[in-house]
């Protein structure tokens, strides 16, 4: 056995080095899958056994809280792979698909090698740590363990973080669809359909046919397929395609509507079918996704390295450090993934050690689906990955000015070779769409289609790739948007399911706030996803980092100094990325890069109404960005006083920890 | 094989909310009816909607 752990590293440490020394020759993507495969198996097999064994002392003998407190509704216990699945899914969102494409701007190495090691020694350990904190605390969630860990500022501020990273995290997908559906018929109509389509399947589900999901969503997913090719017809029709073809604007104010109506309509009716269908098309997708790179494993057209990592990209603006640990959080290590790990997970394990495969396997499985979107993206060819990329503002407002701009980088590419390819897989136009979704929609298209075995089938695979991707996003909106409601309701004190009054006020102030910011992001000259993404991914790290202080004081007082680099190596890295990126976002003087810099140098230029909103714009993602860092430095002062009392003996080191039960399930 | 199928088939009925609908049914003795399900499913839609998506 000893043998064949060598052997794995052996070959992940040779699989590491090939794609690390290759320059200039193209690198098959199979390399980076086995440099993952591998060290995800060592990580597993070795760090996660320790921290079970020795960090966390996870003991069987132990009754869970899904074992003591049991109702047959939230707490019971279930067989460890299907809360694998029930927590795969929950954790697995748009990022992870979204974030390296973006980041590829640097060339693949980077992307890989964060996504590689961060979910070994970072993400992983974050998601097993809170999940086992949370399971020895009868399930209790993030925020109520910061308040009973660091005490209640660092409870309050953890809750006004989470509610403002909601905002922004609602803006920039909801921008992400903006940009891959704005003069696209085809898409436009298939994500169009899919709402009578989600109001037919809760219908379904409530009236016709009670209860039966699976077959329900079977429907759904029946009827979405053929709204893709619906999609075609309409896109190749001379008087429907008008009807579906909209501006940036109109797109985001529909989605704003959307938004509002997804917070007010009962759940039974849109919210819950979605989020079946999205569910599966989303593990499906996924699925296919991974089976397609392992069949065709494409060739990795883009470099290793790009001239960008000089902070000089045309996707967003700054340097391979910090921006590129920004960037990729999903895929890497994500705080949003602590609220799940202290959510319904704690509260369906049947024994202690079910933690080490869940919390630390799933983000393994996540981390993988990211390195998939970074290949898909990378087999692109670097001038067609740049040109959807890059925004007009940057490279020029017509397709031969793009073109000469991004050739001049050293990407080739012409205008007739993008209309070729847009015309190819049925849109108007490929330049432009920022956002990461059209790139990533190209790159699985290609794969997909080399599978299917007929390049003909490129549009369809490309508008499916949409779709799943649009799908996933909603889901994501909409609930976004409702979880925002209920806790701006929680936060004023307002009645959660009496006052029609109280609902409507604060569903509305919930989608001007992520509206406001999703306008800003589609007026925007340099294309919004620059300065959207970069303060999605502080706002995210920074939750992580939430998450990590609670973990530390956890680990304190059970042991002491001794098991402190634990959540402290991971945590001093994300301090190190976020507060820098945040200095740089909102103080460097460079405007593509600074907001207040940008700020200044609109004020400089001639004045319109439309740059005093611009102006105003940057000063206020200024202040926004201002706002995380302060929060997440009160909630870092507080612990280091709570961990230096606690080391010290100058304060009670009081588990919070649930009795010892024996486990009747041993 | 047949235990891989029970797992596949486990992961299926908990995304579909069949294992807590039976959870329900059993606690309230009570057997499989379309106001059973709106019951069951009305508050479970109401507790997931309160829940954070991952982004």
């Amino acid at each position: 056995m000893r043998v064949l752990w060598v052997l794995i590293a052996i070959a992940a440490a040779f699989a590491m080095a090939t794609i690390a020394q290759s320059r200039g020759e193209p690198v098959n993507s199979m390399w980076l899958v086995v440099a993952a495969v591998c060290t995800y198996l060592i990580g597993y097999r070795f760090y996660s056994a320790f921290l079970a064994a020795r960090v966390m002392a996870l003991n069987d003998q132990r009754a869970t809280p899904a074992e003591r407190l049991r109702d047959g509704h939230d707490y019971e216990p279930t067989n460890k792979w299907i809360v694998f699945g029930h927590h795969f899914a929950a954790i697995a969102g748009p990022g992870p698909l979204v974030g390296p494409t973006l980041a590829a701007q640097f060339g693949y190495l980077p992307g890989a090698l964060w996504i590689i090691v961060g979910a070994v020694l970072a993400g992983a350990v974050q998601d097993f740590v809170v999940l086992f904190c949370s399971l020895r605390r009868d399930g209790k969630s993030l925020g109520q363990m910061a308040r009973e860990e660091i005490g209640k500022t660092g409870g309050f501020a953890a809750l006004i973080t989470v509610l403002l990273i909601m905002v922004i995290l609602l803006a920039v997908v909801a921008l992400v669809i903006v940009n891959a559906l704005k003069s696209s018929p085809w898409g436009t109509f298939t994500i169009v359909a899919t709402m009578p389509i989600a109001l037919f399947m809760g219908v379904y589900l409530r009236y016709w046919r009670p209860g039966k999901v699976l077959e329900c969503s079977i429907v759904g997913f029946v009827l979405i397929m053929a709204s893709i090719f619906g999609g075609q017809a309409v896109s190749e029709s001379a008087s429907w395609a008008p009807w579906f073809t909209f501006s940036a604007i109109a797109i985001a104010t529909g989605l704003v509507i959307y938004g509002f109506m997804a917070s007010a309509l009962p759940v039974w009716l849109l919210l819950a079918p979605r989020g079946y269908l999205s569910t599966f098309v989303k593990l499906g997708v996924v699925l296919l996704l991974g089976l397609g790179v392992l069949t065709v494993h494409p060739t990795l057209q883009l470099p290793p390295l790009t001239r960008f990592i000089d902070g000089t990209g045309p996707i967003f603006a700054g340097k391979i450090f910090p921006f590129c640990f920004i960037t990729i959080a999903c895929g890497a290590i994500s705080g949003f993934h602590a609220l799940i790990s202290s959510g319904t997970t704690p509260k369906m394990l049947a024994k202690e050690t079910n933690a080490r495969a869940v919390g630390y396997g799933s983000m393994l499985l996540e981390s993988f689906v990211a390195l998939m979107a970074l290949i898909a993206a990378a087999s692109l060819q670097p001038g067609i990955f740049f040109a959807v990329n890059s925004p007009a503002g940057i490279v020029g407002s017509t397709p031969d000015a793009a073109s000469a701009m991004i050739t001049s980088w050293g990407f080739p590419v012409t205008a007739i070779d993008m209309q070729q390819l847009a015309t190819e897989v049925g849109e108007k136009t490929l330049f432009y769409r920022t956002g990461g979704a059209p790139s990533l929609a190209l790159g699985m298209a290609h794969i997909f289609s080399f599978v299917g075995g007929s390049r003909g089938l490129i549009a369809f695979w490309y508008h499916f790739a949409i779709m799943f991707e649009v799908l996933f996003i909603l889901t994501v909106l909409d609930a976004g948007t409702r979880v925002g409601r209920f806790m701006l309701q929680d936060m004023i004190g307002s009645e959660r399911t009496n006052s029609t009054a109280g609902m409507l006020l604060t569903s509305g102030l919930v989608v001007a706030a992520w509206g406001y910011f999703l306008f800003q992001g589609v007026r925007d000259p340099l294309g919004g996803i620059n300065s959207l993404w970069p303060l999605f991914g502080i706002a995210n790290q920074l939750l992580a980092t939430i998450a990590l202080c609670v973990a530390t004081t956890i680990l304190i007082k059970m042991h002491g100094a001794k098991y402190l680099w634990v959540t402290m190596l991971p945590l001093s890295w994300l301090v190190i990325i976020t507060f820098t990126a945040g200095y740089q976002k909102i103080f460097s003087p460079l405007p593509d890069l600074g907001f207040l810099a940008q700020a200044d140098k609109l004020a400089q230029g001639p004045q319109t109404s439309a740059t005093a909103t611009l102006i105003f714009n940057a000063r206020l993602d200024a202040a926004v960005c201002g706002l995380f860092v302060i929060l997440v430095t009160v909630i870092l002062i507080d612990s280091i006083r709570v961990w230096a009392g606690i080391l010290s003996g100058a304060r009670e080191s009081r588990s919070t920890e649930t009795p010892f039960i024996q486990s009747e399930l041993a | 094989m047949k235990r891989f199928l029970e797992i596949l088939r486990g992961i299926i009925d908990e995304l579909t909310d069949q294992r807590a609908y039976k959870c329900h049914l059993q606690a309230h003795g009570a057997t499989h009816s379309a106001e059973e399900w709106r019951k069951f499913s009305d508050k479970l839609y109401q507790a997931k909607s309160t829940r954070a998506r991952c982004c």
